[in-house]
């Protein structure tokens, strides 16, 4: 394995490195999410950057781009060393990089989005100067070429298929590199997320014309379309990188285990299960969305925690939130409790029993200028209410039970809800639905994403204990290792399809397995 | 177990990479590109076919009414009238673009009534009229569109230097130009205008239709080169589509915003001379209603309060559909007591028509 | 029966309140007898708008008649608004001074509001041209002196006989009514329509367009109905002068005005301008007579001679409280004997202070109100 393997073009082998990085390293407080990275690409090759979920990808991409800067290390684009005071630095060096949020203008043609890239339109003057549409066109169309796209530059962006767009986006991030430098680097991150099979291929067979332009950085944790587009591969774990490999000289699994470093083992169940045998509370059937999941199975059972796990683009939230009642299935059926159900929404759903804390609680679980004790009676109140008002005095006392109980600090109901912290919050959140007397499925998505190890762990015990009282839990957790801790059975998710399935009580699956199944 | 099947078909596709595909697997990937291709075909045609018909449907909505109308009452299609409609609509033409342009970059302009006061009364103390010596003809002219393009421009000023929402800048200069119209006009008698070939400008033909007309018709034109054929009208359109990305492309934000307000203004100047010379005298009142009038016939012509799609021609059609209607009503016969009923029950009626293709991407109406 | 404290105290209470309500009225009757000194009031002139020629009017004689007293004016321009007219009185009423008050409401329903608030403000008012006919000031107290106004009927009568004459007795005419349902509106569309149909049963009207007093509204409804009946259209009646002048422009503006003739009530500055100058063909051939400047005079005059004592109200007949004045039939064969004091209101103020508000020329009392329409009309549009 060579870090320093030229190419050869033509039976030329280049001289200096298009991009070289040397000992890149950045700290956000105590987390150092960047450590001593040092690689180099080479013109004209595609090079993969994969690695798990907080691995330092796109800590390390936003420091090319220019939003970052590195507390240490340095920068070299063919042998010249750079530093970036902001993105217009990047963009000058010839750096372009297509996020995965779209950037452009929807009611507006190619051709006018491809003449708003930055770059002189700042000038002070030249709005007022009439529009060259022919020559807009002309620009457009060339822009298009280089990437061997064919649209028609006069096409609305709206009007494009999400792939279409994808290529605008290269063009554009093209046009802004070939500005200046004759080998841009093109940065794709996550081009793929959603895309159908047919037209992955297609993105595939571009990014293989895009190679003879410049150098391409391809993010994804697709690693089949790695292995497929890319001639090395770059892995990083935990801010640091452990392995660049030629695509030639490894395979899945070994990649598998380069991302993931050791391996870890789900630990045998060791309490009864209360319920296996009986009618689910939940069960789908072949349900799916369209554009979201599909061809799903899932059974909740009372009393037993099931897990999903999966990364961007897995469905797995859009899941959730269909089986809350926030929207709804386009195909298969949902039973509750045996029975089939025809109109789910959720005022049903709450009915029925669910709760639902979701992953931004702080857009979506709580009302933050409310008080913490307003916000825990939100939903079950009839303890607090005379009549059909509330009784102030009531409320305030039923909340300092409740954050004894699971030790929310400080020790202040009355306080607006938004002043307490991310791990407060979140119990607050929890004891509004864990108030209901007949909580009969609890939905989790993500309920540990920002907590302290401590906060964590108290939130954890308060499922566990949910699932102790029969209510059957569904949860998507961030890690894997949270999953194999807490859960009784294990879904796995990979681009809006179940790929893999474990009842921790039978199988026991190591995080390498869950990895193979999630990319 | 699930689990090893799933593998197995991993280990399916890892086989297809390898470049060993099957014919069968060949077959199914031309399908699917056959699909693919098929797909976009339609998808283009589609799009094509959704952007005419809303403006299709309010131009039938238009074509029905006006055929109803001339079969009730024939003198409806009598040259007569039509150059009354003409004329009628010229004002709310002339306005409605100005606030086509505003709503594009997703903002409102409540100042016009007033604004049109304050022009209308500097253009007539400044022609031949009874209260004062002046006669500085197209001077007047002159300064009754920059009275309102000093409005507008004031108003894109606050909004963006001082970041003050539309709705509540245009508001107050809303009452600003209505103080300034009655400090102009004063304790004394209305200001006439005492040149009859002025104050008979606007009806007055010119190739058999109105002046007015022509008038309103030129700044239609003029509205649409803008919004389509100028950096400032793309520009305009990429920021009421989305602003936080016209940021990052380095578009001059606030530059855009001014200029359109400015413009919209001595739009709104126009029409207040426009509105004195049809009433002859100078009052601070000569827009009133207009604001009621003129962002209807905007948001019905199909341009999205929220910004960033609809148009210029899109107004018109608003326009004149609302002005055939009040003016259709009248000569239909139609009792003043039901009018304004009549007029909204059609009106809602020809919205749900022209929109019924629209409403499923409209999801949340609010 | 024994009460339980409760209704007892309820019974306390009712009777006291009642007992109070009976004092204060006897006060309010009788607080007259004293009088207030003119060093402690305002006159208070509110009007709909202020650029209108005949509120400007109003405007006018209040200052006037307030120079002449000695007394300070303040001005309230309801911009067209009940709601901006309520809240701008009762925040004059707070100030604190004795108000006298001239109200030309915007609609008859904020009459009884407005009464209401003066006379909880002490003070005293007297409505011009709007009411319900069943507010009567003798059923609210001595703080709504008088409504007063001159009559619709008569107006549009006058109107008639000047228009159907004018035609020869045959023709078209279309109308302009003000605010629909404004009594001021209603009367003078009954009085022309009932005059027309007895006097000259050949003259057909052939539309009615309301328009809101607003000269804007004319002009558009104007072209409108031109477009619909052409040079069918012999003759115009307008209730008010500011929407003939716009449906005289929309005339001139389709080159017909040479052959139409024009009525209505007001006699304008500009009307008059253009009666004299005979414009179009002796276009404008009958207008009523009235005055902004007198209707404020002689309402507020009324109002402070309650005020200061020297009238009580109720003690006054019911034609002095609810009042009709005296309305003139003008074309531009008189119409100079009744503009004499047009450029001379002060003078006319010392009429109006030497004779008193019911009988200062040319606007003595003629009738009590409330004014009924003709017997037998109904409107047919």
């Amino acid at each position: 394995m060579s870090l320093f393997k030229a190419t050869e073009k033509n039976g030329v082998t280049t001289g200096a490195s298009a991009l070289s990085l040397r000992n890149i390293k950045i700290t956000f407080g105590d987390l150092v999410a960047v450590d001593n990275v040092s690689f180099d690409i080479q013109e004209r090759e595609v090079v993969g950057l994969i690695g798990e979920n907080g691995a330092g990808k796109s800590t390390l991409l936003k420091i090319l781009a220019g939003v970052y800067k590195p507390d240490s290390g340095t920068i070299e684009l063919s042998g010249e060393a750079k530093k970036f005071k902001g993105p217009q630095d990047s963009l000058d060096a010839g750096i372009g990089i297509v996020h995965q949020e779209q950037s452009l203008f929807t009611n507006l043609s190619i051709a006018e989005n491809l003449e708003f890239v930055s770059g002189g339109s700042s000038k002070s003057g030249t709005i007022f100067k009439p529009f060259n549409w022919v020559k807009a066109n002309k620009n457009a169309a060339l822009a298009l070429g280089k990437v061997g796209s064919k649209l028609d530059p006069r096409t609305r962006v709206g009007d494009l298929s999400f792939i279409d767009r994808q290529m605008v986006e290269i063009a554009k991030a093209m046009k802004v590199s070939t500005a200046k430098v004759s080998n841009p680097i093109i940065i794709l991150d996550e081009p793929t997320s959603l895309l159908e099979v047919h037209e992955t291929e297609a993105l595939e067979r571009e990014i293989a014309k895009i190679k003879d332009l410049g150098s391409v950085i391809f993010v994804s944790h697709r690693l089949d379309e790695v292995m497929r587009v890319c001639d090395r591969i770059i892995v990083l774990r935990d801010g640091k990188l452990v392995a660049i490999k030629d695509r030639d000289d490894v395979n899945q699994q070994e990649l598998f285990q380069l991302m993931m470093g050791h391996e870890k083992k789900s630990q045998p169940r060791s309490y009864q299960r209360k319920h296996q045998g009986d009618t689910p509370k939940v069960e789908l059937r072949e349900v799916g969305k369209k554009g979201e999941f599909r061809g799903v199975n899932l059974k909740l059972v009372a009393g037993e925690i099931t897990a999903i796990i999966g990364t961007n683009g897995s469905g797995r939230e859009d899941l959730c939130k269909a089986i809350y009642g926030v929207k709804s299935f386009d195909t298969g059926t949902m039973l509750i409790d045996g029975k089939e159900i025809n109109h789910w929404n959720v005022q049903r759903a709450i009915e029925s029993g669910f709760g639902l804390v979701p992953a931004e609680r702080k857009v979506e679980g709580l009302i933050g200028g409310l008080s913490a004790a307003d916000n825990i009676s939100l939903i079950f109140n009839d303890d607090v209410k005379n009549g059909f008002l509330i009784n102030p005095k009531k409320n305030l006392a039923i909340a300092k039970e409740w954050f004894e109980e699971l030790d929310i600090r400080p020790r202040a109901p009355q306080k607006e809800l938004e002043k307490f912290s991310g791990g407060n919050q979140q119990k607050a959140v929890l004891a509004k639905w864990l108030k209901s007397k007949e909580l009969s499925v609890l939905i989790l998505d993500h309920p540990l994403r920002g907590l302290d190890p401590g906060a964590a762990e108290t939130v954890n015990s308060l499922i566990r204990k949910a699932a102790a009282e029969d209510t059957a839990v569904l949860l998507l957790g961030d890690t894997m290792e949270e999953v194999l801790d807490i859960a009784d059975q294990i879904s796995v998710m990979k681009d809006g399809e179940v790929t893999g399935s474990f009842d921790l009580h039978v199988d026991h699956p190591s995080t390498l397995d869950l990895l193979e199944k999630m990319v | 177990m699930k689990s090893a099947k799933c593998h197995s078909l991993r280990k399916g596709r890892k086989e297809e990479n390898m470049s060993q595909v099957s014919a069968s697997e060949k077959a199914k990937l031309s399908d699917s590109k056959f699909e693919a291709s098929t797909l976009k075909a339609a998808a283009k045609k589609n799009a094509l076919i959704k952007s005419l018909t809303e403006p299709a449907a309010l131009i039938g909505v238009v074509i029905i009414l006006c055929v109803v109308f001339s079969l009730i009452n024939a003198r409806f299609y009598g040259i007569v009238n039509i150059r009354t409609i003409l004329e009628q609509a010229a004002i709310p033409l002339i306005l409605a673009v100005g606030s086509t342009l505003v709503i594009l970059i997703g903002s409102i302009d409540l100042s016009i009534e007033g604004v049109m006061g304050a022009s209308a009364m500097s253009f007539v103390l400044l022609t031949a009229n009874t209260r004062n010596p002046h006669d500085h003809g197209d001077v007047a002219v002159l300064a009754g569109i920059a009275t309102g393009a000093v409005f507008g421009f004031a108003s894109g000023y606050i909004l963006t230097k001082f970041k003050v929402p539309s709705f509540v800048v245009t508001l107050g200069m809303w009452f600003v130009g209505q103080g300034f119209a009655t400090m102009l006009y004063g304790d004394t008698a209305t200001p006439y205008m005492t040149n009859s070939r002025v104050s008979g400008w606007s009806p007055r033909l010119t190739f058999g239709l109105p002046n007015a007309f022509w008038a309103a018709l030129i700044v239609v034109v003029l509205g649409f080169l803008l919004l389509n054929f100028t950096k400032l009208g793309r520009s305009a359109m990429a920021i009421g589509n989305n602003e936080s990305i016209a940021k990052t492309t380095g578009l001059n934000i606030d530059r855009v915003k001014i200029s359109i307000f400015t413009f919209a203004g001595a739009l709104t100047g126009i029409a207040g001379i426009i509105g004195a010379i049809q009433l002859g005298s100078g009052s601070p009142d000569v827009g009133k209603g207009s604001l009621f009038v003129s962002v209807p016939a905007v948001v019905i012509g199909g341009t999205a309060l929220a910004g960033g799609r609809g148009g210029v021609l899109r107004t018109i059609l608003g326009v004149f559909l609302l002005t055939i209607l009040n003016d259709g009503l009248i000569v239909a016969g139609v009792s003043a007591n039901y009018q304004s009923g009549v007029a909204g029950l059609i009106l809602i009626a020809a919205i749900i028509f022209a929109l019924w293709s629209r409403r499923d991407k409209l999801g949340v109406a609010k | 029966m024994k009460l339980s404290f409760k209704k007892k105290a309820l019974v306390a209470l009712v009777t006291t309140g009642l007992t109070l309500t009976a004092i204060s009225v006897g006060v309010e009757n009788s607080a007259n007898a004293a009088g207030v000194n003119p060093k402690n009031i305002v006159f208070v002139a509110s009007v709909i708008n202020t650029t209108n020629p005949y509120m400007a009017s109003n405007i006018a004689g209040a200052q006037a008649l307030g120079k002449k007293l000695g007394i300070p004016v303040q001005i309230v321009d309801s911009q067209g608004s009940s709601q901006v007219e309520i809240s701008k009185i009762q925040a004059i009423l707070a100030q604190g001074k004795t108000v006298v008050m001239f109200v030309n409401t915007v609609s008859s329903s904020d009459a009884p509001i407005i009464v209401n608030a003066v006379k909880k403000a002490h003070g005293f008012v007297s409505i011009w041209w709007n009411k319900p006919d069943s507010l009567e000031p003798w059923n609210v107290g001595n703080s709504f002196v008088a409504f007063q106004k001159h009559p619709g009927v008569s107006s549009g009568a006058c109107d008639a006989d000047k228009l159907g004459a004018a035609l020869g007795g045959k023709g078209n005419v279309i109308e302009l009514p003000g605010v629909k349902d404004s009594t001021t509106s209603v009367t003078r569309v009954a009085g022309f329509e009932t005059e027309l149909k007895a006097k000259f049963p050949n003259i057909k009207i052939l539309d009615a367009q309301p328009s809101n007093w607003d000269p804007n509204l004319a002009y558009n409804n104007t072209k409108t109905m031109i477009a619909k009946y052409g040079n069918t259209i012999n003759g115009v009646w307008s209730a008010d002068d500011a929407m003939q002048t716009g449906s005289i422009k929309a005339f001139t503006d389709a080159n017909l005005v040479n052959n139409v003739k024009f009525a209505s009530d007001g006699l304008y500055a500009d009307t008059i301008a253009a009666i004299k100058s005979g414009e179009g063909n002796n276009a404008i051939v009958g207008e009523t007579f009235h005055r902004g400047y007198a209707a404020s005079a002689i309402g507020l005059y009324t109002a402070y001679l309650a005020a200061i004592g020297k009238i009580d109200p109720s003690k006054l007949p019911h034609s002095e409280r609810d009042s009709m004045f005296k309305i003139a039939c003008v074309d531009s064969t008189n119409l100079d004997q009744y503009t004499k004091w047009d450029n001379n209101i002060p003078g006319w103020i010392d009429q109006l202070i030497k004779n008193g508000p019911w009988n200062t020329q040319p606007f003595p009392l003629v009738a009590g109100g409330p004014e009924k329409t003709p017997a037998g009309w109904a409107s047919q549009f």
